[in-house]
């Protein structure tokens, strides 16, 4: 039995409208279901607050739905909203149960294991006995280290769609039909193959802390990511060198997340003197180092009272080049200057007066 | 010619060797003097507490977004989004527009000059972002009015073609101007002789005297009128205020604009509750009765007690 003679001229209709469900863009049934984007869509949406402070409140849609949390409803974050036009905003809560359910343990998911990860690291605002660390102010918060993150496919593969190999897509297809679910999945999968985040990336974003004067001061520190900037390492990171080490590598046990960083003295720290020697000589790094290899001062300052022998061997090659090249250059400029006036002479200048 | 060509490339190689000498001496002793002059520096140990109320009244939006050094780059891979970064902002902005060097109101009331009526004022900074100040603020009578509306660029304040085309909602590097008749000859509102005399008060205000003060400001005000033009007067169908086809506004924009879903915000002004049929299992919020809201306007209501104090 033919469809039409089924459905009558309902059965066409009802195709078009599949077909027009199907092929609607994906951010169509992005995070917007509230309408959110009605305003906030508009760069110009801001407003002084009450404290003085300036608040900006444009979201830019495009950059978000392409983003880890582009599938997540505005409300989902922003809670306390629940009517339009809203009561001004609460601070988002991170911790928050989220819509999203997650697959494995088939509950809501939330980012509650991160902060008793924090809770329990050097960054923490509390001492092992619980008691408020001074300064604790200083400690970070979510957004003190991550912004809104962005998918970062592994991008070998260029040809039709920058960042997304299409052969793999391909194969994702035979399986499964949505075409936003494969694209979700295959970034969260290809994401989380690499680094999340450039080494430069990691780095300016631990050196927002440990590379400010006052707050590296308040807490004893070496000013740690301008260190990191001098050193091989440091100096790949910053010509865009995926391969190098970057804060993380070091400074995270293998196999845990980011946030569990601990002081050195603790024995879970990877820079615990038991445990440093497993840093560089991991696989991926310098494979059959010594322990003694681990041992170089990694975060050396160029500083003349914390490092002395390191100060004065620096300063020695710093005027040894200078004081070279610099003469070279004199040299060089003043030889060009005889070339572009070869008769010029103060003595004649003085015989004809 | 041949010697006019050596000279030429001596000169080039001179500047070459000096462009080396700055780098080298910045490589080498000026990193020794700074190091040194760093070493000096006295670093206070004290807790951050709450950042000077004084210092943050003098950002304006342009010294935190538009003209910010606090630039990131991130690296995706595909691409690279260069951004302003705002402390504390989650969402990535994503765009750069220039400042608005043509306004002369700016110099006093800032870029988000509207903060009295809490309801409305995100609302009202957002329009300011594309719409001059005298496009709301000068209500001209039936008989000066022109209905000519143009556009101006943000930095060098010349007239442009209509930028909206294309561009998404409101990031345009342009703003829209009245324009009026004097003499018979179409002018812009903001005629330079204007922009001259307020640059010239700015300049002098500290030292005039009182009665100088108010005299200048009366004069520079003299076109402004006390009751703004209205969201109404733009966001409907019915002659609106601003030729919105005339601005470039493709009529899809149009439609956008004078459609139920903006206008029926301004005009009932009323909470709604968002759409629950995506979380479904959880009960629908119940929230307090509260009486609508009068229209959206700039003025404050007279006596609105249970209005909701929505705030963006």
């Amino acid at each position: 039995m033919s469809l039409k003679s089924r459905f009558g001229p309902f059965g066409h209709i009802g195709i078009l409208v599949l077909l027009t469900i199907y092929f609607m863009p994906s951010s169509v049934f992005g995070a917007d279901a509230g309408n959110c984007l009605v305003c906030h869509k508009f760069p110009g949406l801001s407003r002084v607050g009450e404290n003085g402070e300036m608040r900006l409140l444009y979201v830019n849609e495009e950059i978000h739905n392409k983003g880890v949390h582009g599938s997540v409803k505005c409300e989902g974050c922003h809670t306390d909203i629940t009517k339009i036009p809203h009561d001004p905003a609460k601070p988002v809560d991170c911790l928050v149960l989220c819509h999203i359910i997650e697959p494995t343990s088939e509950q809501k998911f939330s980012h509650k294991s991160v902060a008793t990860s924090l809770e329990d690291s050097v960054h923490s605002k509390k001492d092992k006995d619980g008691k408020e660390k001074p300064f604790s102010e200083d400690m970070p918060t979510c957004k003190d280290c991550h912004d809104d993150p962005m998918f970062r496919p592994l991008a070998f593969v260029k040809k039709v769609r920058p960042g997304v190999a299409e052969d793999a897509l391909g194969r994702c297809r035979v399986c499964h039909s949505k075409e936003a679910f494969i694209d979700k999945f295959y970034n969260h999968i290809t994401t989380r193959l690499h680094k999340s985040r450039s080494p430069l990336n990691i780095a300016e974003a631990c050196a927002r802390c440990h590379d400010d004067p006052k707050l590296v001061a308040r807490h004893n520190l070496s000013r740690a990511a301008g260190s990191y900037g001098q050193t091989f390492h440091g100096k790949a990171a910053n010509l865009l060198d995926e391969s190098v080490p970057d804060c993380l590598d070091c400074h995270v046990p293998k196999g845990k997340s980011v946030h569990q960083m601990y002081k050195n003295e603790d024995s879970r720290a990877t820079t615990h003197k038991e445990n440093r020697g497993q840093i560089c000589n991991s696989v991926d790094c310098h494979p059959g180092a010594s322990k003694k290899f681990s041992n170089y001062q990694v975060h050396a300052e160029f500083d003349k009272g914390k490092n002395p022998v390191i100060y004065w061997f620096t300063t020695f090659f710093i005027i040894l080049t200078g004081g070279t090249l610099l003469p070279l250059m004199a040299i060089l400029f003043l030889d060009l200057l005889r070339r572009l006036f070869p008769n010029a002479s103060f003595r004649r200048r003085k015989e004809k007066q | 010619m041949k010697c006019f060509l050596t000279k030429l490339y001596i000169l080039a190689f001179m500047a070459l060797v000096v462009f080396f000498g700055v780098l080298i001496w910045k490589l080498t002793f000026a990193h020794l003097i700074h190091e040194y002059h760093a070493r000096k520096g006295h670093v206070s140990i004290e807790h951050t507490g709450e950042p000077d109320k004084k210092d943050i009244g003098k950002q304006t939006f342009e010294t935190m977004i538009l003209e910010s050094e606090d630039r990131v780059k991130h690296y995706l891979g595909y691409r690279v989004l260069e951004e302003q970064r705002i402390k504390g902002h989650f969402h990535h902005i994503d765009f750069d527009i220039g400042p608005d060097n043509r306004s002369y109101c700016r110099s006093c009331h800032g870029d988000m000059p509207h903060d009295k009526v809490k309801d409305v004022r995100a609302f009202l900074n957002m329009h300011a972002f594309f719409i001059a100040c005298q496009t709301c603020h000068v209500k001209l009578e039936e008989g000066e009015k022109t209905n000519v509306y143009k556009w101006y660029d943000r930095k060098t304040g010349d007239i442009v073609d209509s930028p909206v085309n294309g561009a998404p909602p409101g990031t345009y590097n342009a703003k829209i101007i009245p324009f009026v008749r004097e003499n018979g000859q179409l002018v812009r509102i903001d005629s330079e002789d204007k922009i001259q005399f307020a640059t010239e008060y700015k300049k002098n205000e500290k030292v005039l005297s009182e009665g100088q003060k108010s005299m200048a400001k009366k004069l520079i005000h003299k076109f402004i009128s006390k009751v703004p033009v209205t969201c109404e007067s733009c966001h409907t169908n019915n002659n609106p205020t601003l030729p919105l086809a005339e601005l470039g506004y493709p009529k899809t924009r149009i439609d956008s604009i004078t459609s139920t879903e903006v206008v029926g915000m301004i005009k009932k002004y009323t909470e709604f509750h968002m759409p629950k049929m995506l979380s479904p299992g959880e009960k629908p919020a119940t929230p307090p009765q509260q009486p609508p809201v009068p229209l959206l306007s700039p003025v404050p209501p007279a006596a609105p007690p249970a209005a909701p104090p929505a705030q963006h």
